[in-house]
């Protein structure tokens, strides 16, 4: 007895330096242990509800976009004799094919909902005030860029939902003044919607606008790790009233002081 | 520095002391409840792949739209565009707006306001006020932006387009209005049915006007061009300075444009009652 209880205590300690030094390691070079601490252990308001999980709803709609779309493009030919063809042999030949497809088409229009929804939270909230102005701009550059995704990811299975859509809304742009006509010549890539149509909304569906998406949400969650998330309106702070007059019992905190 | 910046200044200092002496730690509170909603979403999404798959089959849709509808065809347009859901609100907005001396509205004018009032609202709105009840114009603003999106989408997702087999029917009306249609005429206006010329012009009443395409009733009585023109317009409608209308290529393939630009110019608006 008298043996095993530091025999056990060494081998928790060598257990512990196992974990420690490729830690310590990590963040003398890096920094990114003490990053992802703050990150786990920073405090948000005590009454942030089911609300606040909108964004982070959001977020995980996106990489399921991500994901799934990285998959498609293992499969997908981007050229408009074989697009038809490579889709309809992902949905009826490749194992779970038609899963991938599938989520990453009803994915698309979860995701759209989900930004809305955590728009309507934020602006209910007045979430989009004093000091977060610029993350709301930035929610605002997503929600465009979000949708734009969606424009260029519907012509590509080629078939004729896709293709004559995308007719439209080209069209529409062209009719647009001064700079329209340019834009849809851009997207068209000359006369007619065909080969380079395809090409271009592709690369725009897989590079472009994506990369522009991982930037711009980058930035967002930056954004509220830096400033915190907003507590609701009916906690006292939230509510842009003042600290509660009375002296506050226990705690003043973000629930309590409502009573006042 | 005003008073009111100062105030702010000092509700968010407030704010973060609070936190900090009050809050919890994001993990694992915060965490727990994002984990549980970002589980329903993805169970969400997988559902409507199954729900998607297993009721629909290949073109045949299923309580949910169909796997895929047939290939692209750019020749045969008497298909009906239909964007995707999101877009039905823009897509009836340009219904609204569809006079040619308004279109510009539809198209630039509202999204480009809209987008302003977006993009502005955090400057609009620069009260340290957050409580519902006590901020009356943006529950009014949200209440009227959330009805006029549903209603602009349900709109959308219903408007009842002339379907090419509709516009067909009427061709028989069309003769008898126009004084009587040959039989190269007439395979030019049911090729006119059914291409999608509707989908932008109105003619005797069928189609939508759309984009601010004219109204073709009675092309052939006041149009200063040749049918030769007519047809090389159609063909490329860009060599002309419209952008907007689609080039028609596949006409000319099935050797049908001519027969389009003849019955254009048998058109010359109603003359009997029909
Ligand atoms: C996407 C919408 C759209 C479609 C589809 C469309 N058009 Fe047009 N069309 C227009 C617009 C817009 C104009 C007017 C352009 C202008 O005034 O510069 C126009 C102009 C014309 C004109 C010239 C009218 C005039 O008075 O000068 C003719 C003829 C015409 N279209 C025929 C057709 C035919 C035939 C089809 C079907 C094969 C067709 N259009 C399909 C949008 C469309
Ligand atoms: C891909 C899309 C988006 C993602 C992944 C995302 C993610 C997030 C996350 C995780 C938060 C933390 C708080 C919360 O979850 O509510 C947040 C907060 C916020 N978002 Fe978004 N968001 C997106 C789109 C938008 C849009 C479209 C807007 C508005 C136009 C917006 C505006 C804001 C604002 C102002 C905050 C701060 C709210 C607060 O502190 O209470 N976001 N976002």
């Amino acid at each position: 007895m008298a043996t095993t209880a530091p025999r056990r205590r060494r081998r928790q300690s060598k257990l512990q330096q196992a974990v420690d030094i490729p830690l310590d390691w990590l963040e003398e070079r890096s920094g990114l242990v003490g990053a992802t601490k703050y990150f786990l252990f920073r405090k948000v308001p005590r009454d942030s509800s089911w609300w606040h999980t909108l964004g982070s709803a959001t977020l995980t709609a996106f990489l399921v976009q991500a994901g799934t779309g990285l998959i498609l493009a293992f499969y997908y030919k981007p050229d408009p004799d074989k697009a038809y063809e490579s889709i309809q042999h992902i949905t009826n030949d490749l194992t779970l094919g038609w899963l991938v497809r599938g989520m990453h088409r009803w994915g698309a229009s979860v995701f759209i909902i989900l930004m809305f929804f955590h728009m309507a939270r934020v602006f209910l909230f007045g979430a989009y005030k004093y000091p977060r102005e610029l993350n709301w701009i930035v929610g605002v550059l997503i929600l465009v860029t979000g949708m734009l995704e969606g424009f260029t990811g519907y012509l590509l299975p080629w078939d004729q939902t896709s293709y004559w859509a995308t007719v439209v809304g080209i069209n529409i742009n062209a009719s647009a003044p001064f700079l329209g006509p340019f834009i849809a010549q851009f997207l068209r890539g000359g006369a007619e919607i065909g080969t380079d149509t395809l090409s271009r909304f592709y690369a725009l569906h897989m590079l472009a606008v994506p990369g522009a998406l991982f930037g711009l949400i980058g930035l967002h969650l930056y954004l509220v790790i830096r400033l915190g998330v907003s507590s609701p309106p009916w906690s006292s702070e939230g509510a842009g009233r003042d600290r509660a007059e009375v002296k506050p019992t226990g705690r003043a905190g973000l629930t309590r002081g409502r009573r006042v | 520095m005003s008073s009111a910046q100062d105030e702010r200044r000092a509700g968010f200092e407030r704010y973060k002391e609070d936190v900090e002496n009050e809050g919890k730690p994001f993990f694992p509170y915060a965490m727990f409840h994002d984990t549980v909603m970002s589980l329903v979403v993805v169970s969400v999404i997988v559902g409507l792949a199954c729900v998607w798959y297993f009721t629909a089959d290949g073109t045949e849709p299923g309580l949910i739209g169909p796997h895929y509808v047939e290939e692209a065809d750019p020749g045969t347009t008497s298909f009906i565009p239909r964007p995707d859901w999101y877009f039905y609100f823009l897509f009836y907005l340009l219904r609204i707006f569809k006079w040619p001396e308004s279109v510009v509205l539809g198209t630039v004018g509202v999204p480009t306001i809209l987008m302003i009032l977006m993009f502005a609202l955090p400057f609009l709105d620069r009260s340290r006020e957050r409580r519902l009840l006590r901020r009356p114009v943006a529950v009014v603003a949200a209440v009227l932006t959330a009805v006029s999106m549903g209603v602009l989408t349900y709109k959308g997702a219903t408007a009842r387009e002339s379907l090419g087999s509709e516009a067909v029917a009427a061709v028989d009306a069309w003769s008898s209005q126009q004084g009587g249609f040959d039989e190269t005429q007439r395979s030019g206006a049911e090729v006119f049915a059914q291409v999608g010329c509707l989908q932008c012009h109105i003619y005797l009443g069928s189609g939508s006007a759309n984009v601010g395409a004219p109204e073709l009733s009675d092309y052939g009585s006041t149009t200063q061009r040749t049918i030769e023109q007519t047809a090389a317009y159609i063909r490329n409608p860009a060599e002309f300075g419209n952008t907007v209308m689609p080039p028609f290529p596949g006409l000319e393939d099935a050797g049908v444009l001519d027969d389009v630009a003849q019955f254009l110019h048998a058109s010359s608006g109603a003359t009997g009652d029909g």
